[in-house]
């Protein structure tokens, strides 16, 4: 699902990696529901593995809002996704997520020649922002966990889950799959993954100051203001300009960009800003 | 928020366009259910029956959640669902006794034993023998308070469409019910 172009822009090292592990979940979820385990279970915001009941976040917050007290049965698997985020940042955005993986696929048939425009993850702060909150406010509203029903990673993986499972053909969550990736393919570019996504965008927020990102050698960065490194970025950030909510998901693009090794992908000091 | 002004305020989305569906068994009261489940699939992954299914469109906002069609596939009541549920849309049952899925209703007008017709078809496909549904003196069934909703009297009805359909109500709604349960007169149990 990457596109025609193996050689195009953005491949390396790290981007080879990242291909491999996405495949490995895309495959992962696909054969789950063939399974019907019951220690290995579930779809990308609810997935159980073994003693460990993992749920995202912004799913859990909803289900909270809409359906009450209750819902607090997330709790337990809601720490350690929240834990992983502020360690890592929306990680599981470019490295688990087979509706991520569907996402920069079309983005990459239709747009290899364009260029990110200056300020691009800025602009989808405010985006990002009102789309976790309306879907948040709205579960509270309406009494049905939207921030859950809506999330991208459940629409992609639920989809076989509901085919093979229940032997159905999955009607609602098939024509919701279908207007997300139909917005992907005609709205702004990779829209649902860097403005709407609730559970990436609550990720996005919950990085600490001081997680694991690329990092910057200021002294080594021989670009001149448009910078390779940011127009390799999937979601268009200036890893020049890294801020802490910037939703950079460690996909280390910007690593594999870099023609004068001044971005790295491990090593100490503290990121900027 | 106040419940009142909620439901209010959903009312124009979560106007139900079809009756409620039947629920798996331990679902919190219909008030509450569509907004703990968060659709994640896990309670069908479970089944091995493949008697859950997601709701379709025609139910609203409660799209996706999962329902049991009884007559296609019922619950055969092995409890592996409510413990797969992370959100407590489902609470886990010890005995299956204390399930209340819902509630069967004869259609006298079918039933073929009212009819005359010697027909205990319900009562051998009932998982609670003799004590969700009894026979009156005519042999004809009557469903007791013990029925916990599960379907397979539905399902295996040999009237057309069934002469036996299961009313849902999810658990919370019949705690009263289930608080008078200690009466109920015991069948022949064990005799069959």
């Amino acid at each position: 699902m990457t596109g025609a172009g193996a050689s195009g822009p953005g491949d390396g090292r790290w981007t080879r990696r990242r291909r491999a592990v996405q495949a490995l979940f895309a495959a992962f979820y696909l054969v789950l529901p063939f399974l019907g385990s019951e220690r290995l279970a579930g779809t990308m915001i609810a997935l159980r593995v073994g003693p460990v009941d993992l749920a995202e976040p912004a799913s859990a917050a909803s289900a909270w809002l809409a359906g009450g007290a209750a819902a607090g049965a997330l709790l337990g698997g809601v720490a350690p996704v929240v834990l992983l985020a502020a360690l890592l940042g929306p990680v599981y955005c470019s490295w688990a997520c087979p509706f991520g993986l569907l996402s920069e696929g079309i983005d990459r048939l239709r747009s290899r020649r364009r260029r990110w425009p200056d300020r691009s993850w800025e602009r989808a702060r405010l985006p990002r922002l009102l789309s976790l909150a309306a879907l948040l406010g709205g579960s509270l509203l309406l009494g049905a966990p939207l921030a859950a029903i809506l999330a991208p990673p459940r629409l992609a993986t639920a989809l076989p889950l509901e085919a093979v499972s229940a032997r159905v053909v999955p009607a609602v969550t098939g024509t919701l799959l279908l207007a997300a990736l139909a917005l992907e393919v005609l709205g702004p570019r990779r829209i649902l993954c860097r403005a709407l996504c609730p559970a990436g965008g609550l990720a996005a927020w919950l990085r600490l100051p001081f997680a694991w990102r690329p990092r910057l050698d200021a002294a080594r960065c021989l670009c001149p203001e448009v910078a390779l490194c940011h127009q390799r970025c999937p979601w268009g950030i200036d890893p020049r300009r890294m801020r802490r909510a910037d939703g950079c998901t460690c996909c280390m693009a910007c690593v594999d960009g870099c023609p004068s090794g001044a971005l790295v992908a491990i090593r100490g000091g503290p990121a900027r800003g | 928020m106040s419940g009142a002004a909620r439901e209010r305020a959903a009312g124009f989305l979560r106007r139900r366009l079809a009756p409620p569906p039947l629920r798996p068994p331990g679902a919190r009261p219909e008030a509450e259910f569509a907004g703990l489940c968060i659709r994640c699939g896990r309670c069908a992954e479970v089944c091995p029956y493949r008697a859950l299914r997601p709701a379709g469109f025609a139910r609203g906002l409660e799209a996706g959640t999962p329902m049991v069609v009884a007559r296609e596939a019922p619950c055969w009541l092995c409890m592996r669902c409510p413990p797969a549920c992370p959100s407590g849309a489902l609470e886990p049952i010890r005995d299956l006794r204390r399930v209340r899925m819902g509630l069967a209703v004869v259609d006298r007008d079918r039933c073929y034993a009212f009819m005359g017709i010697v027909c205990r078809t319900c009562l051998d496909a009932c998982p609670l023998q003799g004590e969700a549904i009894r026979q009156d003196d005519d042999l004809r069934p009557v469903v007791t308070d013990r029925c916990v909703g599960c379907g397979l009297c539905e399902f295996r009805c040999p009237a057309e469409g069934s002469a036996i359909r299961v009313r849902p109500e999810a658990s919370g709604d019949r705690a009263a019910a289930a608080a008078v349960d200690t009466g109920g007169a015991r069948g022949p149990g064990g005799g069959r």
